[in-house]
Parts: structure tokens; C-alpha cells; sequence
């Protein structure tokens, strides 16, 4: 079954990323434009948080050795990461983003 | 009896500056060995002005500046704090962070990777499984911190001793005289963005000394530049500088400034500074800063020059700031900043901006009178013989004055007590003086002679 974890939109303006505390790990939301996305926040390079990072459009660049992933598809587009990163699906319901996450036992994140 | 303060446990040191910091011998300003110790006993003790505090006014903003030679970086914090650290990856010792300012969320060594977060925890090593077997206690090897921090007037100062006294006692009586440009109005001050960097060939403390004492050098040194700044119809009287003023000589800690001080306000100057800015000074616009302090300092103290012991000074007014930066016996970095207050008007701060740039800037017309003399002094210093001359440092000597409207030590504006305070206070530094030591004020220092030398 789906966990949701949600914040309020307005918490969320242009540009902005948030980091959450779910059960299944940390996970960084953030607003491109008007729409919503949700990934893990731990760099899958080493352990850092994405949301200290530097979004550029849809690309976060990790500050301590400037991976990048596109936070669309979580796919790596700079090394020194090569695992791709988890993205979740996000919901818009009346200013609220609703994050849907697999439950823990399902395969959710490790750290 | 012998003089206690110019004993201690290196009496040779004393010496170099005839006991009192009357007589200069010039291996001051070229040895080696001296130098290496001024590194550790001087810039290793003293509070050191590191940034202002409107360079880094958000979370993760920082600049990267210079504790002597030591390459350090300046960062706010997320609790509005500021944390200093050596820019010295603990790993194989790279400069961690290789830019000169900005915004950070990290700082990660681009050697081999060694990543500190923006207080200089060290917080990623790469492959720390698999090359250190997870055995390295990542807590240990962080960069080295500087252990007190502190500000005045938002200046940020730090200190590598824990002995110091804090930095209020440190600053002490030059506090009042500080105001005259960090506390004008009361609203605050904050610095142009850009700082100004240049090299010169001549020891940094040339420099210091001439910014804390020599009033004595402006209507020669600087004449023609004075001249150059009159408009064709001028008569050389339109030159004319006020005559009354005083010179301050911390009773402690080295620091020193001196100025005019005349009803004449900065109108003398106006040539030079443009009416923009001597209008905001003594004119129209000074109401607030005479409420805030006071008719003497608010409108008629003028043409200042100051330093806090050792390395950092301003021009009060003209709102130049410098940090004398050593880079060895013979060489300094000068860092050139302008500040402005707060609430100044915008045009002001724009005339700051142009017209402190032409005075003070790397080609200043004032500048280069300045750095030429230095660099002079530094070039003669080659020669055999003009490294056993020693310099005169007297004037004055003996004769302070009783001006109840002044803290600390007064003399008279044209002085070089603010000298002798600055190398006696070097001098004792250097002689390794505990901060107690270094608390008591000199005998010599209040006119009395020095019965040790
Ligand atoms: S931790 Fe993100 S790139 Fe190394
Ligand atoms: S020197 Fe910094 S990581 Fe090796
Ligand atoms: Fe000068």
C-alpha cells in the first residue's frame, strides 16, 4: 500500500526546495516552474542532502561533488553518482502536495 | 629602578624599537627571523578584523580572507553566528575553498574530494568504506577553527589566543573614536560590494604605523594631489587644512588615530571629495550624526586616520578601509574597502563610491603618494649600511596633553605618540608578554621617560 507524506503548497514557492522526514527516509520536494516533483534527498553518491543542493530547471546539482539528476526521472546526468536517484509521484489537491512513497517493507529507501 | 614593561623574556626585541618605540632599527621591516615570529607572536595573539558583517548577511555566505598568512574562511552560520576555519583541507593540506566570497552550502576540497559543511565539519570522504575501512573518525579532522569570534559595529574580528582579553577590553578607549565612522548615525554601516586587491613591495607595518600616527606626512606627501584636485580659478589658500585637531595613543594594544578638529568641518576638503559627500558630512545631512555624537565628533573631527592594532585601518569621513595583509618581511597585500552608513542617501553612497575610488582606490591619486613612500623606505632597506640606520620615532616624546574632551593618551595632531604606542605594543608582543603583562600601560607611554632603556 502507499504512504503519503504532504506540505503545504504554499510553503513551497518558485525555486524552492523542502525537505521531509518520511518513513521511509528524507525525501526533497520542490517547485520547477508551477509544477511539483518529489525524490529522495540523499545524494546516491554519498550521504548528503539533496535539498542543500542547487537546482537548475529540472537538474539538482549535489554540493559536495556536483553530481547531477534530473529530478524528473532521477536518471544520473554527472558522475561521480551512478545510481539513479527514487522519484515519487506528487499530487496537487486544493494547496496541498501530496507525496505518494511505497510502504517501507516495499522497497523503500534504505537510509 | 628598572622599567618592568621593557624587560620581559626577550629584552632584545624592546630594543629593535629603542625601548619606548622612539628609535626604529630596520631589521624590523627586512629580517626573516622577526618576521616569522611577528607571524606567531603578533598576528597569532591579536583580535584581527576578518569581514563586515554586511558581506555575509545570509545563512551559508562567506569570504575568504587572511589571519596574517593564514588563509581563512569567514562564514554565517544558520543560527546567524559566524564560524571562522583554516581554508586547509585536513587530508593533504589544499586551500579547501578558492574563491573569494559567495554563497556556500558546502565546501568540498577539490583534491580528492573531502567535503566540510559551512561550519567546517568534515562531513564526506570518498571511498570511506572501501580505502579507509570506515576507521577514520571523520570529527577529528575537520579544518582547524579560530576559536573566538566577535564583533563591534558589525565589524567581525576573530583571535587565535584564548589568552586575549575580549575584544571590547581589546578595543578599549579607541571605541570612541571608532564611532566617528562605524556608529555615525546610529543606523549602521556596511560596506560597497568589491574588495579592492593589490601587492606591494614594503613591510605592512610601514603602513599601520602611518595610519595610526602621521598626520605629519598629508601636506607634504600629498600636495600634489591636493593641488591637482583644485579647479583652475582656485587660489593654493582654497588648500588651506585646519590647524587645531589631536592624535590618540591607546593606553594599551597598540592602536592609534589622529585628525583636525575645527568648526571648519570638511569644507577644506571639498576639492577632493566632491560636495556630495562634504554636504552629508559637515553640511546638510550631518544633523543626525551631531544628535547621535555630538557636535565635536558628529561635524568637526575631519581628515582622521586610524588603526586597531596590528593590521586593520580606516579614514574616518573618507570611509576607507584597509586590511594590510603581510606577505613576508618585504611584501603586503592591501585589501581596500569603502564603507558607507546605512541610512546614507543613495546618491551618497554612489559619490562614495566614485570619489573614494579615485582618492584611495588601487590608482588613487592619494594612494599612490602613499604606496610610493612605503615602497621607497622598503627599496633603501636593500642596502648594508641602511640596515644598521636607525629611524627617528621622537616627536612629541614627553609631550601628551591634559584634553578632558578626549579618552586615553592626547597629543597634539602633528605626533608620532600613536608610533611609539604601536611599535612599544609590537615590541612587547613580540617579546612573548602575557596578555597581564600586556594589560599595564608603559610607563613611557604617558610622557614619562622609559628609565629601563
Ligand atoms: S555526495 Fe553527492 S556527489 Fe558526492
Ligand atoms: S587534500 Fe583535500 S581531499 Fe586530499
Ligand atoms: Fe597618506
Amino acid at each position: 500500500m502507499a504512504f503519503i507524506a504532504s506540505v503545504e503548497k504554499s510553503d513551497l514557492p518558485l525555486g524552492a526546495i523542502l525537505k521531509v522526514e518520511t518513513e521511509v527516509g528524507p525525501v526533497a520536494v520542490c517547485n520547477v516552474d508551477g509544477e511539483f516533483f518529489a525524490f529522495s534527498d540523499t545524494c546516491t553518491h554519498g550521504n548528503w542532502s539533496l535539498s542543500e543542493g542547487w537546482l537548475d530547471g529540472h537538474v539538482i546539482e549535489c554540493t559536495l561533488h556536483m553530481a547531477k539528476f534530473d529530478i524528473r526521472t532521477g536518471c544520473v546526468l554527472s558522475p561521480p553518482a551512478t545510481c539513479p536517484l527514487k522519484t515519487f509521484a506528487v499530487e496537487d489537491v486544493d494547496g496541498e502536495i501530496r507525496i505518494e512513497l511505497p510502504a517501507p517493507d516495499e522497497g523503500g529507501e534504505k537510509k | 629602578m628598572p622599567n618592568p614593561y621593557s624587560g620581559g623574556p626577550d629584552r632584545s626585541m624592546i630594543d629593535l624599537v629603542g625601548g619606548d618605540g622612539g628609535e626604529i632599527n630596520p631589521a624590523i621591516y627586512v629580517d626573516e627571523d622577526i618576521y616569522r615570529r611577528e607571524l606567531e607572536q603578533v598576528f597569532g595573539r591579536s583580535w584581527l578584523f576578518l569581514a563586515h558583517g554586511s558581506q555575509i548577511p545570509e545563512t551559508g555566505d562567506f569570504v575568504s580572507t587572511y589571519m596574517g598568512e593564514d588563509p581563512v574562511l569567514v562564514v554565517r552560520q544558520k543560527d546567524g553566528s559566524v564560524v571562522a576555519f583554516l581554508n586547509q583541507c585536513r587530508h593533504r593540506g589544499m586551500r579547501i575553498c578558492r574563491t573569494d566570497c559567495g554563497k556556500a552550502r558546502s565546501f568540498t576540497c577539490s583534491y580528492h574530494g573531502w567535503a566540510y559543511d559551512i561550519s567546517g565539519r568534515l562531513v564526506h570522504v570518498p571511498l570511506e568504506q572501501e580505502a579507509y575501512h570506515g576507521e577514520i573518525d571523520k570529527d577529528a579532522w575537520g579544518p582547524v577553527r579560530v576559536p573566538r569570534i566577535a564583533s563591534f559595529r558589525n565589524l567581525i574580528f576573530g583571535c587565535w589566543d584564548e589568552a586575549a582579553p575580549d575584544l571590547e577590553t581589546y578595543i578599549g578607549d579607541a571605541a570612541w573614536y571608532m564611532d566617528v565612522m562605524f556608529d555615525r548615525s546610529g543606523a549602521g554601516s556596511e560596506l560597497i560590494s568589491g574588495v579592492h586587491k593589490w601587492v606591494i613591495p614594503c613591510n605592512w607595518k610601514l603602513a599601520a604605523e602611518q595610519f595610526a600616527s602621521d598626520m605629519y606626512h598629508a601636506p607634504y606627501s600629498h600636495l600634489s594631489a591636493v593641488l591637482a584636485s583644485l579647479p583652475d580659478d582656485a587660489s593654493p589658500a582654497d588648500a588651506d587644512w585646519p590647524q587645531e585637531g589631536a592624535q590618540f595613543r591607546a593606553p594599551r594594544f597598540g592602536h592609534g588615530t589622529g585628525f583636525f578638529a575645527s568648526e571648519r568641518g570638511w569644507e577644506f576638503n571639498v576639492n577632493t571629495m566632491g560636495r556630495t559627500i562634504v554636504d552629508y558630512l559637515a553640511g546638510k545631512y550631518s544633523d543626525a550624526a551631531v544628535q547621535h555624537l555630538g557636535e565635536l565628533r558628529g561635524r568637526q573631527i575631519t581628515g582622521q586616520h586610524m588603526t586597531i592594532f596590528p593590521n586593520f585601518s580606516f579614514l574616518p569621513g573618507i570611509n576607507a578601509l584597509r586590511v594590510w595583509h603581510p606577505r613576508g618581511p618585504q611584501e603586503m597585500e592591501v585589501w581596500s574597502m569603502i564603507l558607507v552608513d546605512s541610512d546614507a542617501p543613495d546618491e551618497v553612497k554612489a559619490a562614495y563610491r566614485d570619489r573614494i575610488t579615485r582618492m584611495f582606490g588601487t590608482s588613487g591619486i592619494f594612494e599612490q603618494d602613499d604606496g610610493e613612500n612605503w615602497v621607497e623606505v622598503q627599496r633603501v632597506l636593500r642596502g648594508h649600511k641602511t640596515r644598521q640606520t636607525s629611524l627617528n620615532a621622537s616627536m612629541g616624546k614627553g609631550h601628551t596633553e591634559d584634553r578632558s574632551e578626549y579618552p586615553g593618551i592626547v597629543s597634539g595632531m602633528f605626533s608620532e605618540e600613536a608610533a611609539r604606542g604601536f611599535y612599544q605594543h609590537w615590541a612587547r608582543m613580540m617579546a612573548g608578554q602575557s596578555w597581564e603583562e600586556l594589560a599595564q600601560e608603559p610607563a613611557s607611554a604617558c610622557g614619562k621617560p622609559d628609565s629601563g632603556s
